[in-house]
């Protein structure tokens, strides 16, 4: 059974593999509440939307706003990502995302702004109260979640799914494999060829893990050459050391939030992290050359 | 291989559990429930081509939409799509892609300069790449809101 649904500004096909022992009513609510999964969290952290969540609680400065897991959850990976890195993630990039016309809502059209928002503000100005499940904010500011929030919403989505032997929820590139295929071996996974749409460069094999790629081939901003999503919060450009930056993790908001970290510090800098984290990967760089990452290197082949 | 950093796969699995654990997400026994139940309206609002309709919130007001599921056509690179989309309260609630597959096979597998491929003998369903975007479904969007529209 496979359904697909748009979400997050991108399509999320959910597959479960029907076998003798489910029946198709329990496949379907399953599915349903997959996607359920989707919907609420990005009620909670859609930045492009003016009451969302994420909204509402960033018009409140220097108080404390109670704030459901949804939200909770991955804001503090984001920040515990920003910590670790000392800012070079930074889910207080929004306000710059904003202004770069990464602002319109993919079904309504409307874009957004938030003029108060100070664009100085950093992960420091966030604060999150453990005990009480609240946020603070020192100033005005837009925080951003598209590297983790998709992540988590796949993840709870194979939560849902986990007592099905076979199952994939693909949200437009970024995965979760669950078991095995309906062959019974490891799911193949192909990564995009950042040049040519229909073709991939390289197949990988996963089972029970996730796969999050970032990458500057989609999104990129139409008005300034070299500019696409992913902006370095420090320097407020672009990186084009890499084109796209794959991660393998057994839950797919560490993928991604990795992919996107890897991303930002470039092939050196990038590697050194995955692998000092114990991930793998595998990185495109912007002259096409592959560079695998972490992991047993025992697929690698053409590494010399 | 380094030893993959326990903290932050506890940060995940720890992430998912406070959302069960505050009882947030509907457990087993509402599942049914769920499924029969209308969905919620949503936070987005379907009024993009007539700003007046949102300053006009506090008077009553003739709603821009029906309710109910709504079919659009459009076509894409791949050919004709279909969605439906669900509409409550004006509020865009579900949009559900009819026939749409993206399919990978043997021959569209090219390597990179220096590449050697291996293993590609099944078809590959499944890809990872840079999250691609929904304006591809956009036109077929637009038609099926332009469907349900209240004359």
């Amino acid at each position: 059974m496979k359904k697909a649904k748009l979400f997050m500004d991108t399509v999320v096909e959910i597959q479960v593999v029907m076998n003798g022992t489910v029946t198709k009513e329990l496949v379907e609510t399953k599915v349903d509440r997959a996607f359920e999964a989707f919907r609420k969290v990005e009620q909670a952290c859609s930045r492009f939307s003016p009451d969302s969540e994420l909204m509402t609680a960033c018009r409140v400065i220097e108080k404390p706003v109670q704030i459901s897991p949804f939200l909770f959850e991955p804001l503090k990976f984001a920040l515990e990502m920003a910590k670790w890195t000392d800012g070079e993630f930074d889910p207080a990039i929004g306000k710059a995302m904003e202004e770069q016309g990464y602002n319109r809502h993919y079904l309504t059209g409307k874009s957004i702004e938030t003029p108060s928002a100070d664009s100085t503000a950093t992960f420091r100005d966030i604060i999150l109260d453990e005990h009480d499940h609240t946020l603070y904010l020192n100033k005005p500011l837009v925080i951003d979640l598209g590297a983790v929030a998709k992540g988590f919403a796949i993840d709870l989505a194979a939560n849902e799914l986990r007592d099905f032997e076979s199952f994939m929820v693909n949200a437009g590139g970024d995965l979760f494999a669950g078991g095995m295929d309906w062959n019974g071996r490891p799911w193949k996974v192909g990564i995009q060829h950042p040049m040519k749409k229909d073709q991939i460069i390289d197949v990988i094999e996963i089972s029970n893990e996730a796969v999050c790629t970032s990458g500057s081939y989609e999104r990129k901003n139409t008005n300034i050459p070299g500019m696409h999503h992913i902006i370095n919060p420090k320097t407020g450009y672009s990186p084009n050391d890499c084109v796209s930056s794959t991660i393998i993790a057994p839950f797919a908001m560490l993928a991604d939030a990795f992919s996107t970290t890897a991303f930002l510090f470039g092939r050196e800098k990038g590697k050194t992290l995955i692998e000092r984290v114990g991930l793998r990967g595998l990185f495109i760089t912007s002259d096409l050359q592959i560079v695998r990452v972490g992991g047993t290197q025992n697929d690698s082949k053409e590494m010399a | 291989m380094a030893k993959m950093d326990r903290k932050w796969v506890v940060l995940c699995s720890a992430a998912v559990a406070a959302v069960y654990a505050t009882g947030y997400f509907s457990t087993e026994a509402e599942a049914t429930k769920t499924t029969l139940r209308q969905h919620p309206p949503i936070n987005i609002q379907t009024n993009a081509d007539n700003p007046s309709v949102a300053e006009s919130k506090n008077q009553p007001k003739k709603s821009l939409y029906k309710n109910g599921t709504f079919t659009g056509m459009g076509e894409n690179r791949r050919g004709s799509i279909e969605v439906a989309v669900t509409i409550q309260n004006d509020k865009i609630t579900d949009v559900e892609i009819s026939d749409f597959a993206m399919h990978y096979s043997e021959s569209d597998v090219v390597g990179l300069p220096d590449e050697v491929l291996q293993n590609q003998n099944a078809q590959v369903s499944n890809v990872s790449g840079a999250t691609y975007s929904t304006q591809a479904f956009q036109d077929a969007v637009q038609d099926a809101l332009y469907q349900a529209q209240n004359s």
